[in-house]
């Protein structure tokens, strides 16, 4: 018992002298392996600083000044900036948001939460592209339309919800967002008043509350052009999906064709009165354009100024 | 050992004894062995605790000196000053032609000799055939040509040839080609750097200890693309035989550009630039003509000599020991100072030096460096035409428009530099000066004669000859020269067509920044020069298109509603051209 217990033990510290070996060859063994790791790490960042290095010389030998005179001759036709293309100091910058002419009445300038929805408000009404008529033609069936395209077996409204916001953020003007934010007032004939009243921003919960009551307001606005803006969104917003759904390409091409037009005229666009007086009359407002209420910069667009002349010529035969 | 404990064995007391000196012993061995044990774990214990307190603390992890150095050039990286490379060490293919990649035994080629040497002449037009298949028959390892454009090597391989080879060899390289190749000079292959800052760092772009860190110049890359692509549109437009161009900064003395033209590849290895080597910016000497007039003004108002601009002198052809001094044109009766500078006439500027001295004009010339070489660091650098001893009155008058004395363009832009600097002339650099370490140099001109020279320059490019320098915004103001070039060896003005166009200008002149000089020699009157041949025609459009376009690049805001005060000299001026 006594001799086993002996040699139990000493071929326990044996055993335990052997795992301390082993240990220590397997620090040793990780280590090197470490080493050899950061060793071959380092001619990688070398090889890569190479090719760097490489790609570098060849894309300064490729951009040379020569080459790139070559270029802008052919290509490109870059001049210096001039004098004119200076601005010293921030008075200089203000001096451009100054009337054109001495009797221009000063922009009214009012606190806004979001440019995408002036920009949205400015946007020319969304046309029909069968008929060429503004989208309000089709708005009586635009509901119906939404159901068929339910029952017949397309997206649900709830697929079409990040589609929805997917086309919100392409057009980057909020026509057709989630939440509804702008309910601009349809057809080109409200256009002149868009361009002088940046306005219908009614708050995203508001609007999407209430629809129908925008809606409504611009029906009694504009006679029989208006439409449920909710309805003509959402097929925007499927057109964009779908690529293509009846009725609902056009008006998506268009705006989103139009985006920069809108953010423009939407920058630049005094805001107005219209906005605490929602029952302005569209007629005056579209004169009042015609007197350049927006800075003339502003309405330079040719599809705009194509706009307000229509818009104009509406108002002559109105009166 | 179970032996020794058998009961039956010997007597009990001696048994007992035996037992207890066995026992005494197999103790005596199990602490023996006790002790080993002990002994080799603490062995392995300081064994481990060494390594890990060596891995831990001694060892500083692998030696990164071996990996870090493959990144060192053999040769330091040279930049503009905003670091663009102008010129690095590149791995580059060359050409070698290994016979024995066959095997070391039969051809070395696929093809005849006579068809491998045909495709590559073809493919290298400068290389001769004839060498080539001397090489190839000669059936020895050999370099076949020493830089090979990536393209080149691809149609080369193309030829299926197993014994041409593409090493990749650590060439000089110049990504910016022709760009400042008179300043860059050009690495031979034996590795020696030749005639421009290659040649003059050498030993800096060689050492061990600094090879890591690229050398700034002065130079700015774009400033001298402009400068280069403007000379050159002026050379075509005129057809002229070379064009030097210059950009200094005023107060500093760098050198933004210096660019001379026709200019050379450096990145190419054959004889074809040996021609082109020459610099016409710093080696070529010229009579300057009508750009030293404000030198010579300068120095009468700084004497006193000029004290009203309003004094008019006779502006009549002026005989002069048998030699008569003209203008271009007839200017009337008479001409005060600003006018004598707008039309550029030799006869007032004459008449001023006259007054003025020949000591003095001497003394002025000297402290602008005209009687020496120019001061730059390029090994290429022209000694002046300088007239020796002192200077006979007709001398004087001569030098006083720009004849009989030669000097280079750059000894102009400094000269021109420390005129509207406020009157210090500091030596140009092609080293980047850091801000607030500018040499000191030395005055020249006053600081208010240098103000009035101002005024003047701008009115030469106002209302003058220099109309078409005038960059709208800049505030540009300089001077036109078109001097008749002199014959080889004193052979006299013999060509009259034969003519240096010159414009120094500097800009902009509320507070001047950079002097811009622009040269063409000899220009031909052409349609786009509308028929002229002078410099007001060919040179001052030149730097007003290079001002346009270097202005924005180096700081200076264009700006129409700033401009020096000339409202005292412009009533004293009745408008008018000259050359």
């Amino acid at each position: 018992m006594n001799v086993t217990t002996r040699r139990l033990r000493s071929i326990g510290w044996i055993a335990t002298l052997m795992v301390c070996a082993a240990l220590v060859m397997v620090l040793a063994f990780r280590v090197n392996a470490l080493r050899s790791q950061v060793h071959q790490s380092e001619l990688r960042i070398v090889a890569l600083k190479q090719e760097t290095m490489y790609l570098e010389t060849e894309f300064e030998t490729r951009a040379n000044q020569q080459q790139l005179k070559t270029w802008n001759d052919v290509e490109f036709g870059y001049v210096a900036p001039t004098a004119s293309q200076y601005l010293e100091t921030e008075r200089q910058l203000v001096a451009y948001a100054k009337p054109v002419e001495p009797d221009a009445p000063a922009p009214v300038r009012v606190a806004s939460n979001d440019d995408s929805v002036d920009a949205a408000a400015a946007f020319p009404g969304m046309v029909s592209p069968l008929t060429g008529k503004p989208a309000t033609e089709t708005a009586d069936t635009a509901p119906e339309k939404a159901g068929t395209d339910k029952t017949a077996g397309h997206k649900t409204d709830d697929e079409d919800q990040p589609a929805r916001a997917k086309h919100s953020a392409l057009t980057g003007a909020g026509i057709a967002g989630p939440g509804g934010t702008a309910v601009a007032a349809a057809g080109l004939a409200g256009l002149g008043a868009r361009l002088a009243t940046v306005r219908h921003t009614a708050p995203a919960d508001d609007a999407a509350a209430t629809p129908r009551k925008h809606a409504a307001e611009g029906a009694k606005a504009k006679g029989d052009h208006a439409t449920p803006e909710k309805s003509g969104a959402k097929s925007g917003a499927k057109g964009v999906a779908k690529g293509g759904a009846k009725g609902g390409a056009g008006p998506a091409i268009k705006s989103i064709g139009t985006k920069s037009i809108g953010t423009k005229v939407a920058g630049r666009a005094p805001d107005t009165a219209a906005r605490t007086h929602p029952h302005h009359d569209p007629l005056r407002e579209i004169a009042d354009a015609g007197h350049s209420r927006a800075p003339a910069h502003a309405v330079r667009t040719p599809l705009i100024r194509l706009a307000l002349k229509d818009a104009r010529k509406d108002v002559k035969s109105a009166k | 050992m179970a032996s020794f404990l058998s009961p039956g064995s010997g007597s009990a007391a001696g048994g007992r004894f035996h037992l207890a000196h066995i026992r005494q012993r197999a103790l005596a061995t199990a602490r023996m062995r006790l002790v080993w044990v002990v002994i080799g774990f603490v062995f392995f214990a300081l064994t481990a605790f060494v390594r890990i307190g060596q891995l831990g603390l001694a060892a500083q992890g692998p030696d990164h000196g071996a990996a870090a150095d493959a990144l060192v050039p053999p040769r330091a990286e040279i930049t503009d000053r905003n670091g663009v490379p102008l010129a690095r060490a590149f791995p580059a293919y060359s050409l070698w032609f290994n016979p024995h990649a066959l095997g070391a035994t039969g051809q070395p080629l696929v093809k005849t000799p006579e068809e491998v040497a045909h495709a590559l002449a073809q493919i290298f037009p400068g290389q001769d055939y004839d060498d080539l298949l001397r090489l190839l028959r000669a059936g020895k390892p050999t370099y076949l040509r020493r830089r090979v454009l990536p393209e080149e090597a691809n149609k080369v391989h193309a030829l299926g040839e197993p014994a041409l080879e593409f090493p990749r060899e650590t060439q000089r390289f110049y990504p910016q080609g022709s760009l400042a190749a008179h300043v860059l000079g050009y690495v031979e292959e034996d590795g020696r750097g030749k005639l421009g800052m290659e040649q003059v760092l050498d030993a800096r772009l060689t050492d061990q200890a600094h090879r890591a860190e690229p050398v700034a110049l002065s130079i700015d890359a774009r400033a001298q693309g402009a400068m280069e692509d403007e000379l050159s549109r002026g050379m075509l437009e005129t057809h002229a035989k070379g064009a030097a161009g210059i950009i200094l900064d005023v107060d500093t003395g760098e050198v933004i550009a210096l660019a001379s033209l026709p200019s050379f590849d450096p990145n190419r290895g054959d004889l074809a630039r040996n021609a082109l080597v020459f610099n016409r910016a710093s080696n070529q000497v010229y009579e300057l003509g009508s750009t030293f007039k404000p030198f010579t003004m300068a120095s009468a108002i700084d004497a006193g000599v000029i004290t009203d601009m309003a004094v008019r002198y006779p502006a009549k052809p002026l005989k002069i020991d048998g030699f008569t001094i003209h203008d271009s044109h007839d200017f009337g009766a008479s001409l005060n100072v600003p006018e004598a500078l707008i039309h550029s006439s030799n006869i007032v500027t004459a008449q001023v030096a006259d007054k003025l001295g020949g000591q003095k004009l001497r003394e002025t010339m000297i402290a602008l460096g005209m009687n020496a070489r120019p001061t730059i660091e390029l090994p290429a650098r022209g000694f002046p035409i300088w007239p020796k001893g002192d200077w006979p009155r007709l001398r004087t008058m001569t030098v006083s428009y720009g004849h009989g004395l030669a000097v280079t363009p750059l000894h102009l832009a400094a000269g021109y530099a420390a005129l509207v600097n406020g009157g210090i002339w500091r030596p140009a650099s092609l080293f980047k000066v850091d801000p607030g370490h500018a040499p000191a140099g030395h005055r020249v001109f006053q600081a208010s004669t240098s103000a009035r020279m101002r005024q003047l320059l701008r009115l030469i490019v106002v209302d003058g000859t220099g109309k078409k320098a005038d960059a709208s915004g800049f505030r540009v103001g300089g001077k036109t020269g078109s001097a008749e070039k002199a014959g080889s060896h004193g052979s006299g003005y013999r060509n009259k067509t034969a003519i240096i166009a010159t414009f120094a200008a500097a800009f902009p002149m509320d507070r001047p920044r950079f002097v811009v000089i622009a040269m063409l020699d000899e220009p031909q009157a052409t349609e786009q020069t509308s028929g002229q041949r002078t410099a007001a025609w060919n040179t001052a459009p030149i730097v007003g298109r290079v001002v346009s376009r270097i202005g924005p690049l180096l700081g200076v805001v264009p700006d129409g509603r700033r401009d020096v005060d000339v409202s005292d000299l412009t009533p004293l001026v009745a408008n008018g051209d000259g050359e």
